[in-house]
């Protein structure tokens, strides 16, 4: 495998904000996922599994925690000696500096980078999907067909298609219209965000699109419409296996929830096709005496000495004795206390809960954190670094933020800390 | 940390045999506690001690080892300057004992080429988490020629043990190998620091006498010449000189105790990693007191039990008071006690299995009953 005739760019450089204080310190996808994993892992695992060994991730947003996480991409087998993993931050350069305007914009901005590798084709990927893919078929099809582009889309529901960017093709699956959320669709193909291009036309259409002032300069809205206005090969490539976008609290909540499931759907245990991630260096879990699992989902160095049921915790969670997690998203280092009764929440890194909490769609009402723009279906986020008042009552879709202000009477939060 | 010193770990025991479980693999390669090999604590330990350069001496079953170690990225060992050095034995055409001298050479070539000024000595079949500075401290304050780790285990774990009498001043006076009646408690722990210009010279020294084999009581057993200072350890240390004691260590680590003394109150202890998915506990699933590690997938009863990576236990199966390692598969309506079961071993449906606390049953590397 090992093709250098292709170069990976994964976009992560957007803030995420529909997940609320849970991209507040991190970008999207350095946020953790599915008890071991960060969501870029997946984009990053299908790249080498697929035999692409040189991989672009541009970050803008908090870059700090994504940065720090792939590094010199060793866990992904990305430390090669002309290839790898690379971090392309937007840059200064004399005349002008910009970050990143759009999706397009980011990939002109680094278009130096592409040319060094000398590529013949390029895929572009975006960091907020979680689905296991093989871009060496998708571009099997691109070359076999002859196309300028290749566009990975996914068959929707028809009554969801409205929510997507839909893909208009031929009987012969090429591509004659992109609609950007249809209110009548035509077709029930979404496409996944998943692009191959080859380059010489990407280049050609980077170039004409940052000079047109009028661009959002992203790929949906304006690149594959310029190359479908120009005459461009485009072809529609049809993806069917499990594939979930976690942009939202819901969706991130129900896709952790498929693990415990349906895990045959995401298949995580498949070793021809594993997703690496960078290991924790901890020891592994511990369930005491007093501690109570099922259907739930668990990595190293977690501590169980409470109920937990129906719930997906990242490395190091403890559970103390007497508490309960029912339907839960906990991320590393999370502390439940005895007697805490919390459920479908999502708990960020190291979020201590105090003795005797009650959180979740037991409790009724609303609360100075009550947020329905963000939270929905009765589930509550907690941001990193706090500790919860113990005996603190907390009812379903709140968000736990520092930054919002109350009344002493009113806070949950006892303090806060840097994780 | 200090960076002045180098580590050499004895990664097998010629007195020492697990039975089938170092059958297929050297000591230091037997895995243990959920996600580890044994060799992972001494490595991690110096390591966390600053130790920069390790040679891990073998001589023979050494390809598990290898596989495990790799370049020593794990514990950050893939160094351009020094790093993780694997000292196979010397076997060329003219000799073809590999039990003889070039084992004792190779180390030679090893010390001579490094720098720094004391050596970290260890044997393989002690797992305890520590560093080594306060030992160098002790070392150096003594102003002795060597310097030796025990704690006061006495004869609890068996043979091999070494019973060290020490004066008042903390030097030992003398060692007593297996004793029937020991004159102390203190136990050695098969680690010992020196300088390595020192350690350059015993050897040399012991080649010229003919001894081909390099031992670490070997050199203590020379407090006649040499200054040797014992150095007592408080902390946990778990000796693995038998099945027997294998299976005790294990089950040592369900106490809370020992488990926050070997993992998180001091350095984090390292290991090769797997990106094995995290374990799933099924509806169906019951599990207590034990250990656990990732990619498992549980759909029946485990207790008082230390579960290694990717292992399966089906519907109606209890696991009671056993050692289940990698890829294990064990089928439904199964009843497992006070069993080791190795790596890759499968249990079909319905088997019955009882050893006794004292006497574990050991199943084989992927054996299947």
């Amino acid at each position: 495998m090992g093709r250098t005739d292709v170069v990976a760019m994964i976009l992560a450089g957007g803030q995420g904000a529909r997940l609320g204080v849970l991209t507040k310190r991190i970008a999207k996808p350095a946020v953790p996922f599915g008890s071991r994993y960060r969501i870029i892992d997946f984009p990053l695992s299908n790249c080498v599994n697929s035999g692409i060994e040189i991989v672009g991730v541009l970050s803008q947003y908090q870059p700090l925690a994504l940065n720090t996480y792939v590094g010199n991409g060793h866990p992904w087998d990305l430390d090669r000696n002309n290839a790898g993993a690379y971090i392309l931050p937007p840059y200064q350069r004399s005349g002008k500096s910009d970050w990143y305007k759009g999706t397009a914009n980011a990939i002109y901005q680094n278009k130096d980078f592409i040319d060094d590798n000398n590529p013949k084709y390029v895929v572009i990927l975006s960091g907020d999907h979680i689905y296991k893919m093989d871009y060496a078929a998708m571009l099997k099809q691109h070359i076999a067909k002859g196309a300028d582009a290749t566009v990975a889309v996914y068959e929707v529901p028809w009554e969801e298609a409205p929510r997507f960017g839909i893909l208009n093709t031929e009987g012969d699956d090429s591509i004659y219209e992109f609609e950007e959320k249809p209110a009548e669709p035509k077709s029930n193909l979404a496409s996944m965000g998943v692009y191959i291009f080859t380059w010489d036309v990407l280049r050609a259409a980077l170039i004409k699109d940052e000079a047109d002032p009028n661009s959002n300069n992203d790929f949906g809205k304006n690149i594959i419409p310029m190359l479908l206005s120009e005459g461009k090969k485009l072809f529609a490539y049809r993806f069917s296996g499990y594939w979930k976008d976690v942009g939202t609290i819901s969706s991130l909540w129900e896709t952790n929830m498929d693990i415990l499931d349906k895990p045959e759907e995401i298949n995580l245990v498949d070793r021809s096709w594993k997703i690496f991630s960078r290991n924790p260096v901890k020891p592994s879990h511990f369930i005491g005496k007093d501690g109570r699992v099922k259907s739930s989902a668990l990595t190293d160095g977690c501590r169980i000495h409470g109920d937990v049921e129906h719930s997906v915790l990242s490395e190091s969670v403890i559970v103390e004795k007497g508490a309960v997690v029912k339907d839960c998203v906990l991320l590393p280092g999370v502390v439940v206390k005895e007697g805490a009764h919390i459920e479908r929440c999502i708990v960020d890194f190291g979020t201590v809960i105090g003795k005797n909490v009650k959180a979740g769609p037991n409790v009724e009402g609303e609360c100075a954190y009550t947020n329905h723009k963000i939270c929905s279906q009765g589930i509550t986020v907690f941001e990193r670094g706090l500790i919860i008042k113990d005996n603190a009552v907390i009812p379903a879709n709140s968000m736990i933020d520092s930054d919002i202000e109350v009344s002493d009477e009113e806070s949950v939060i006892q303090s806060t800390f840097r994780v | 940390m200090f960076n002045n010193a180098m580590g050499l770990i004895l990664a097998d025991n010629k007195k020492i045999t697990l039975g089938e479980l170092s059958g297929p693999r050297a000591l230091s390669a037997v895995p243990f506690a959920g996600r580890y090999r044994i060799i992972d604590f001494m490595l991690s330990n110096m390591v966390n001690s600053g130790i920069k350069n390790v040679g891990v001496l073998t001589y023979n079953k050494y390809k598990s080892l290898m596989d495990h170690l790799g370049t020593g990225a794990a514990w950050s060992l893939d160094r351009k300057n020094d790093g993780l050095h694997i000292l196979p034995p010397y076997v060329n055409s003219e000799a073809t004992n590999i039990n003889g001298d070039e084992e004792l050479a190779g180390v030679l070539d090893f010390l001579r080429t490094s720098r720094t000024t004391f050596v970290i000595v260890a044997n393989s079949n002690v797992v305890l988490n520590t560093t080594f500075d306060d030992m160098i401290e002790a070392h150096e304050k003594s102003g002795a020629d060597l310097t030796v780790m025990y704690n006061r285990d006495a004869t609890k774990f068996g043979s091999p043990s070494y019973i060290l009498d020490v004066d008042e001043d903390g030097f030992v006076k003398d060692m007593l190998y297996n004793p029937q009646k020991a004159a102390s408690n203190k136990s050695s722990l098969g680690i010992i620091c020196l300088r390595r210009d020192m350690l350059v010279d015993i050897i040399s020294k012991q080649m010229s006498h003919g001894i081909t084999h390099f031992g670490i009581h070997s050199m203590v057993k020379m407090f006649d010449e040499l200054k040797v200072y014992a150095y007592e350890y408080a902390g946990v240390a778990l000796r693995i000189n038998s099945v027997q004691t294998y299976f005790n260590a294990s089950m040592n680590l369900l106490n809370e105790s020992v488990r926050d003394d070997l993992f998180w109150s001091g350095e984090p202890i390292y290991t090769k990693v797997k990106d094995e998915a995290p374990t799933l506990y099924f509806e169906t699933s019951d599990v207590k007191n034990s250990i656990l590690s990732d990619g498992c997938r549980i759909y029946g009863n485990v207790e008082d039990s230390i579960i290694f990576r990717s292992v399966t236990v089906s519907k109606n199966t209890t696991i009671k008071n056993c050692v289940v390692m990698q890829d294990a598969h064990i089928s439904e309506n199964c009843h497992l006690e006070n069993v080791i079961l190795d790596k890759n071993a499968f249990v079909r449906p319905g088997v019955r299995l009882v050893g006794h606390h004292d006497y574990p049953v050991v199943i084989g590397k992927g054996a299947g009953i």
